[in-house]
């Protein structure tokens, strides 16, 4: 969480207009997910890794590391659909134990790369838009999308809260292993414990004194910021249609066929 | 309003303040009575728990006395909505936490909130907003997010909040609380430029040798009221006044009296404010 809000704010890409990304990135979501074409997935895992490694300026070991996660998520959670445990073989691949086979096929091993492909594309769609905007130029979109306003300053303010009390935790949190706080695995528990009391006490406390503060400047139950734009421009557009439309006819084209 | 006027009007006047955290068991504000001229430097000074928070929230509205009156302009608070507006556009009040300040993600919008909220048009803010970030040289760090700031850039950017709005009084509740030296010095010529442009400006420190220097007028609070006022130096030369808010005599005037006693200094030589005055009446022994 904190490495992706660090990245996004050394992007390269951060100054570019948030509506741009935001569109790329959702659009690109939807035509996977509708199409879950196995080239598609491909065509935008590659533009992806290109825009968020090299135009981003994000480092590849660090991208990699981000991508490897969801994927251990997926293959474990896609077992079921790969591999079945029956007394029939399959036409893929069976490995027999006893009167048994682990078997697979080909079907469903294509129907399973097809879904990790297509999950993974969609993560990186989110991955690009995570690491190259900060998450005030997220809301500033969401806002002018017509989001209702509640929701977006529930938004900020947990945002900001979680690194308050990020803060808050970390410090505790020394304070008790100076103190030996962690020494056995009972100690620690009760550590623990403590902790997680004492900052919802904190937390509680933090958020009083940040309303009277908000009251103090005038706050009138909505809250009211300036957001910094910075235009759209014509190439990034252009490019950004050109590239929906490809995704649209891949789309399109796996229905027909 | 000739220039005299101006500088004996009373801006703020509390009569008798009452005010409690716990269903008047307690009192945290206990018949606090006193007038903020306008356009002064006032310190205000005592014992944690003495009340001067409690009295700077009163101030802002954000705590309404239990009893007593409170006065801005001459006339009443009103605790109405559009009261209560109108007063916290004209006293800005910088917290001693930022954390507890900063409620944005980001730097440009924290300080725009204030403004906004005073009704302005988004051009106006804007332009507002420019100008305070060019003014307290908060370009450099304009587009970091709030929570990656350093203690003393927080501080900046809880001082451009208040300033975008300019008030009429702003109130620094000890603004040099956990800052290091150099951002000390910082917050300190800010608050300097500030009531160089004839803003009042209180300030809650702990600081005798700052404020023996920078204020026109100090208050001691004790018990959530006002033990001793006056100018800074009548009030620092009350030795037991000190003692009983828990503060010392400010160095520079330690060691000027120390001098008197020895006779290196006349006695009747106007008591130093800062080091350099000290300086220069050394020096001129030499001379």
């Amino acid at each position: 969480m904190i490495a992706i809000d660090k990245l996004c704010y050394y992007s390269n890409l951060r100054y570019v207009n948030a509506g741009e990304k935001f569109a790329y990135a959702v659009l690109t979501v939807l035509f996977c997910v509708a199409s879950r074409s196995i080239p598609m997935a491909v065509l935008v895992l590659i533009v992806n890794g290109i825009l968020t490694v090299y135009k981003g300026g994000i480092p590849f070991s660090r991208y990699m590391h981000f991508m490897i996660m969801p994927l251990v998520f997926l293959l474990l959670s896609t077992l079921a659909i790969l591999i079945n445990i029956s007394k029939t073989p399959l036409d893929a691949f069976a490995i027999a134990v006893g009167k048994w086979y682990i078997t697979s096929s080909w079907q469903a091993l294509s129907q399973g790369f097809q879904l990790i492909l297509t999950a993974l594309a969609s993560v990186s769609c989110l991955y690009f838009l995570s690491f190259n905007t900060p998450i005030t130029d997220i809301l500033t979109v969401l806002k002018k999308m017509r989001c209702p306003a509640l929701i977006i300053e529930l938004m900020l303010l947990i945002y900001r809260f979680i690194f308050v009390l990020l803060d808050i935790s970390s410090a505790i949190s020394i304070s008790q292993d100076a103190r030996l706080g962690n020494k056995d695995l009972k100690t620690a528990y009760q550590s623990f414990g403590k902790l997680i009391s004492i900052l919802f006490i904190r937390a509680m406390k933090k958020s009083n004194s940040l309303y009277d503060a908000m009251e103090s400047r005038c706050y009138d139950g909505h809250i009211h910021v300036l957001s910094e734009d910075f235009p759209p421009k014509k190439k990034n557009i252009v490019l950004i249609i050109l590239f929906e439309i490809i995704l649209l006819a891949i789309t399109i084209g796996g229905y027909l066929l | 309003m000739s220039e005299n006027t101006k500088q004996n009007d009373i801006i703020l006047e509390a009569k008798n303040l009452y005010f409690s955290y716990d269903g008047e068991k307690t009192y945290s504000l206990d018949g606090l009575s006193l007038k903020i001229k306008r356009g002064r430097k006032v310190a205000f000074m005592g014992a944690n728990g003495s009340g001067k928070s409690t009295f700077f929230l009163c101030c802002n509205g954000i705590y309404k006395p239990s009893k007593g009156t409170l006065y801005f302009d001459g006339e009443p608070v009103d605790y109405s909505r559009k009261g209560l507006l109108k007063l916290r556009g004209k006293v800005g009040i910088i917290f001693q936490d930022p954390d507890n300040q900063l409620f944005s993600a980001s730097v440009y919008q924290e300080i725009s909130f204030g403004i906004l909220n005073l009704g302005v048009s988004k051009e106006e803010a804007k332009r507002e907003v420019e100008k305070v970030i060019e003014y307290l040289e908060i370009t450099p760090f304009r587009h970091k997010p709030t929570h990656a700031l350093s203690g003393g850039q927080k501080k900046q950017v809880s001082i451009a909040d208040i300033l975008v709005m300019h008030p009429d009084i702003i109130i620094l509740d000890e603004p040099a609380a956990a800052l290091d030296p150099k951002h000390t010095t910082m917050v300190n010529q800010i608050v300097d430029q500030l009531t160089e442009e004839g803003i009042t400006v209180m300030m809650a420190t702990h600081d005798v040798n700052y404020a023996l220097s920078w204020a026109d007028d100090v208050f001691l609070f004790k018990d959530g009221k006002v033990l001793l006022e006056g100018d800074a130096v009548s009030v620092f030369e009350n030795i037991d006044a000190l003692k009983e808010t828990n503060l010392e005599q400010p160095a520079v005037m330690q060691l000027f009296h120390s001098l008197c006693r020895k006779k290196i200094l006349d006695e009747n030589l106007p008591v130093p404010r800062n080091l350099d005055i000290l300086e220069e009446y050394i020096e001129n022994i030499k001379n």
